[in-house]
């Protein structure tokens, strides 16, 4: 045969590669349940699809090429559910997928190709941090700021899986994503734990200094938890089933799958001063079992989901009464902005339900910034031009009314029990006339009385500020039917903004 | 098992005690419902738990991030 040498030669050195590192490290990560990087690519895309790039890549340090296969990644691209997309799966097992100049090279040859041909970029991580002594002296750290390398102007999807220990320019990528899935046992970190002693002798576990509960709980860079590595790719593989390749284009259309029929009317209780759950209303409004909700451990009193009606996808925002009474606090405030950004980003029309006594007033939230987290989350508002609905469900009070899309969408709406001004009226009566239920109840009723009048639906519809105001009943039709109206890409004004703040 | 704290979210009134020592919770039933912002707001038990103890009666104020009951998983 021809080439018979040459042929021999290329595949013994592409096995020599795709062995990765070494074959005890390999067998100590399947014994414990964890995936190797190449076994990682395998189930993210459609078989057959994986087209490898920088097999043969190898460290610049000619004394470590035979110990660097890939030099630690393994890049390409493959379909994800028919749709090609680029991948950078860390090899943890090769010199702890540290950062280093070939390394580097060949993930942002697939981010820079993913860019420029408008495919989605996923990133599988681990991450030592930078490589020593590579990245020491000027020289080292001087390469590793060479290029662009970080910003993400939002004209791709980056989805990103934090799957082990994962620093340094590991953890920067993923915080960079627009979406992050982590499996608990993984770590992201700026240093690992060794670096924290030495530097400011701080004694604590990989798992408190960078944990799942930390990022999903506290500090809201991871969107989704999961227990093992086949979880994480498969929300890896629903988050980008919501999103189009790019931002030039409209995420895809699948066929609609009715939700199970509820009456709305009976999941949201009368009383304003009853909490209740909003989710399983979102998800009665939604086409069945599309509901994704992200940063569901972060900041719950906000719910930021992407889903589906009538088979499109949208992004859901909504006050949840269930925690801290719908008051949005901070972290809230943070949430919604993040996800604003994203769905102007991609071209996916949002949903605002608003179910609010207002941001969540007090000494605790005014040292947390609560004033300027309000105006970011109205700039973020305010300056997306993707459809926008805004429709309030009970009550909705105050900043709150107008930061949760009332009077700045392209349809302000409200079911027929909204309840919408300044303040809550009960509130009003205390602050204006000092006059408090117990001391004079007399008194008390008819201030309240006074003050209640004028703030219901059809107060707002009244002067058209409220467009419609609907039976809670009709909300699946009314959505349905407007999104058929509310067609228009953005012209994503917020691609740019940083990605955490 | 592990022993941890459940803090409050939000500064209001304890309205009413609604779970006992002992109890065994889920993820998300109410401890507490305190009043705050004219509502009836629950502190939640943070995961699948057992009430060790409830450190707060009804009628006491408490402050945001006030530790309000210990418990068990």
């Amino acid at each position: 045969m021809p080439f018979d040498k040459e042929r021999a030669d290329f595949e013994a050195r592409a096995k020599r590669a795709k062995a990765m590192g070494s074959p005890t490290r390999l067998g100590e990560r399947k014994a414990a349940g964890i995936l190797n990087a190449r076994e990682r690519v395998e189930l993210l895309v459609d078989k057959g699809t994986f087209i490898e790039a920088g097999l043969f890549a190898t460290s610049i340090k000619p004394d470590v090429r035979d110990k660097s296969p890939g030099d630690g990644v393994v890049s390409g691209f493959g379909k994800i559910a028919g749709r090609m997309a680029g991948v950078n799966a860390a090899d943890f097992t090769t010199l702890g997928s540290s950062s280093a100049e070939v390394h580097g090279k060949k993930q942002y040859y697939v981010r820079e190709t993913c860019r420029k041909n408008g495919m989605p970029m996923v990133s599988l991580m681990e991450c030592a941090g930078g490589r020593i002594p590579d990245i020491m002296g000027a020289a080292g750290i001087g390469r590793a700021g060479e290029g662009a390398r970080y910003t993400h102007a939002r004209e791709t999807p980056w989805a990103s899986a934090v799957l082990g220990l994962t620093y340094g320019g590991g953890a920067f990528t993923c915080i960079n994503s627009d979406f992050v899935v982590m499996r608990k046992g993984a770590v992201l970190a700026v240093s690992s734990q060794m670096v924290t002693s030495v530097a400011i002798a701080e004694e604590m576990s990989p798992e408190d200094l960078g944990g799942w509960r930390l990022h999903s709980e506290q500090t809201g860079f991871v969107d989704t938890v999961v227990d093992t590595d086949e979880d994480a790719i498969a929300q890896l593989k629903a988050f980008l089933s919501y999103l189009p390749d790019n931002a030039t284009q409209a995420p895809p259309v699948v066929p609609t799958i009715e939700p199970v029929a509820a009456a709305l009317d009976t999941l949201v209780p009368e009383s304003r001063a009853k909490t209740y759950d909003v989710r399983p209303v979102i998800k009665a409004i939604l086409d069945k079992d599309t509901y994704f909700p992200l940063k569901e451990r972060f900041a719950k009193v906000a719910v930021t989901a992407l889903g589906r009606i009538a088979g499109k996808t949208v992004g859901i925002v909504a006050s949840n009464p269930m925690f801290k009474g719908g008051a949005l606090d901070p972290d809230g405030c943070d949430k919604i902005t993040s996800f604003i950004v994203l769905c102007d980003s991609f071209n996916i029309p949002l949903i605002f339900l608003a179910d609010t006594p207002g941001f969540l007033v007090g000494a605790e939230s005014e040292k947390r910034r609560l004033p300027g987290k309000i105006m970011t989350f109205m700039a973020a508002l305010e300056l997306s031009t993707v459809p926008k609905i805004a429709l309030v469900l009970r009550k909705s009070y105050g900043q709150a009314y107008l930061n949760m899309g009332g009077g700045r969408s392209d349809v302000t709406a409200s079911w027929f029990s909204g309840d919408i001004s300044f303040m809550d009226p009960a509130v009003a009566v205390n602050v204006v006339y000092a006059v408090k239920p117990g001391e004079d109840p007399a008194r008390y009723e008819q201030l309240l009385k006074q003050v209640s009048s004028g703030t219901t639906a059809y107060e707002l519809a009244a002067p058209f500020m409220a467009q419609m105001v609907i039976d809670p009943n009709d909300t699946r039709r009314f959505l349905t039917g407007m999104l058929e109206v509310l067609k228009r890409p953005s012209q994503h004004r917020l691609a740019d903004w940083p990605p955490a703040f | 098992m592990s022993r941890s704290t459940v803090k409050t979210e939000i500064t209001g009134k304890v309205w009413k005690i609604t779970a006992e020592k002992g109890q065994r919770l889920a993820e998300d039933e109410p401890i507490v419902i305190l009043e705050s912002m004219k509502m009836e707001i629950p502190v939640p038990a943070p995961l699948d738990c057992t009430v060790v103890d409830i450190l707060v009666s009804e009628g006491d104020t408490v402050t945001e991030g006030d530790v309000i009951a210990h418990i068990e998983s």
